[in-house]
């Protein structure tokens, strides 16, 4: 028997489908990802908390949950809003369907919807706060909207960050002696994968750590992990990445970039409705080149704070927006994509072996 | 100085087993407690007490390992290992009554960084402390709830404690410093 659930969004809107995953009642802001695939990410990706996402692809859970394709521990997201759940998924790795992973998560899911139609309604108004339920009524669920606290004004990063170090397993094959930290402020498994593959010995910090405690464990290079919320809530990390970067080589991805920026004066603000998705291009202004880009952030990095011999690299060729950073001196840039794709095209994964080479290259200094 | 032998293994099991007993005597529910080793040598002794009281109450504490070098407040000055050690806590520490497990009471430092250390994990409903010796000169206001042995000591002295789990061998033992070997 199907259940009945609603959506509501603060404007007022109600769209109603049938409940799949957890029962329970999902608060959040309302993002959409235009990602034809990679779901499983999407959910166990950090940078969701605190989201309510809608994947604009109309069939989802078509290829079932795998134990692999995980970028954190659990499921982050606040809900899933989805056009067709998949009850009977087929791939070779499938182990459980999105509703039963959904359900295991306590996330409430909901199917059913013409989720091309609120995604333009997203695009024109602005992402705003929505709420699923499958016990409230319209008017109840709206009420509830109104009491709770707005996104961007919550913290979220304590919440995803890991509580204590912790070591990624070593790639025992290549070895190339560097020790690379992950300041964890809503790390993705990828990059840990990634740079493992390359030999680099990696070990994952939790964000709330002093400079001084980081610098003790004498890394060769930092990265600046992604993460979920208002990046001008961040003065505390903000001042850490500005002692590090005097420091150590560092690598800022999607919220790294935002904190890089931030510790260098510019300020960041909110867009109308983000980058989401695994087909955004970027422009890198030194050679005209174009990439193809994984992304996935609501706050973009306002260019004329911009001092102290950080400038932009890339850009966002749809709407202008700042897309990447690097210091003129300093051994630190950053970059607003996700360079570890998951999902998402993997063009940019060159940005981790460029990493490497800065750090092997301000070794020799 | 010839190393004195202060305890034996004899002697180490009936301490623990006394310590067992009083940490059993004075919380009342034991299934708020939860047992952490501080990095290394409290780790066996903090399995050990658990495995004490299990055989004593049939209570099955949790036990977990706490590594808290970067709380240390010489971070800057001394030359550490730049390594993460594990860090591992069974299950959340909010609510919880942490015991916290070190061999050596000494300046009380370490217990120091180790609370400092746990707070970043969490809120525990209270934080006591457990030594298998204490041996004086606290350079902090800090003192430990349940205590194996008293060993008054000199300054010029080291206090050594040897586990079968970590050094094949159940001993405590006083040397004067020049011949303690290497301070652990």
């Amino acid at each position: 028997m199907e259940k009945r659930a609603i959506l509501v969004l603060e404007d007022g809107s109600i769209y109603e489908g049938y409940s799949f995953g957890s029962s329970n009642d999902g608060v959040g802001e309302v993002v959409f990802n235009t990602s034809m695939t990679g779901y499983q990410e999407i959910l166990t990706d950090p940078s969701y908390a605190g989201q309510i996402v809608i994947p604009t692809y109309p069939l989802i859970g078509n290829y079932g949950i795998n134990d692999i394709d995980i970028e954190s521990c659990r499921i982050q997201v606040n809900g899933f809003v989805v056009r067709e759940a998949c009850s009977q998924p087929s791939h070779y790795m499938a182990g459980q369907t999105l509703d039963e992973y959904l359900s295991g998560g306590n996330t409430p899911g909901i199917y059913g919807l013409d989720t091309r139609s609120i995604t333009r309604k997203l695009r024109d108004k602005g992402v705003m706060m929505g709420i699923i339920s499958t016990v409230l009524s319209p008017a109840e669920a709206l009420e509830v909207l109104k009491s709770s606290p707005r996104y961007e004004q919550q913290e979220f990063i304590s919440k995803v960050s890991t509580a204590f170090p912790y070591d990624w397993p070593e790639n025992k094959e290549s070895d190339n002696g560097l020790r690379i930290l992950v300041l964890d402020c809503g790390m993705k498994y990828s990059i840990l994968r990634i740079m493992s593959r390359l030999g680099v010995k990696m070990s994952v910090i939790p964000c709330h750590l002093s400079p001084m405690q980081i610098m003790s464990l004498k890394p060769d290079g930092i990265i600046l992990s992604p993460g979920p919320g208002n990046p001008q809530l961040m003065d505390d990390i903000v001042f850490t990445v500005r002692e590090l970067a005097d420091k150590v080589p560092l690598m800022g991805i999607c919220l790294g970039n935002q904190l890089i920026a931030r510790a260098f004066g510019a300020s960041t603000y909110k867009m109308k409705f983000g980058h989401r998705g695994g087909n955004q291009p970027v422009l890198e202004l030194e050679n005209g080149q174009v990439h193809i880009t994984a992304q996935n952030h609501g706050f973009a990095v306002d260019p004329d704070g911009l001092a102290d011999g950080l400038e932009v690299s890339f850009v966002n060729v749809n709407d202008g927006t700042v897309e990447g950073l690097i210091h003129k001196e300093l051994p630190v840039f950053s970059v607003q994509y996700h360079s570890e794709a998951s999902p998402g095209p993997l063009d940019s994964t060159y940005l981790f072996n460029k990493f490497v080479a800065m750090i092997k290259a301000s070794n020799c200094k | 100085m010839e190393p004195i032998i202060i305890l034996n293994r004899e002697d180490i099991r009936r301490t623990l087993g006394r310590m067992a007993h009083e940490i059993i005597e004075t919380n009342k529910n034991l299934s708020k407690i939860i047992m952490i080793g501080m990095r290394t040598r409290g780790v066996p002794l903090a399995n050990r007490l658990a495995a004490y009281i299990k055989a004593y109450e049939e209570a099955r504490i949790p036990v977990g390992v706490l590594d808290f070098s970067l709380y240390r407040d010489d971070l800057g000055s001394r030359d550490l290992q730049p390594a993460v050690k594990s860090t591992s806590i069974p299950s959340g520490i909010d609510g919880k009554v942490v015991i916290l497990v070190d061999d050596v009471l000494f300046t009380g430092r370490s217990a120091r960084a180790a609370m400092d250390a746990l707070i970043d994990l969490g809120r525990p409903s209270a934080i006591k402390l457990a030594v298998l010796v204490d041996r004086g000169h606290r350079e902090l206001p800090i003192r430990a709830d349940y205590v194996g042995k008293n060993i008054p000591s000199s300054k010029d002295e080291e206090v050594q404690v040897k586990l079968s789990e970590t050094d094949n061998l159940d001993e405590v033992s006083i040397y004067k410093n020049s011949e303690a070997g290497k301070c652990l």
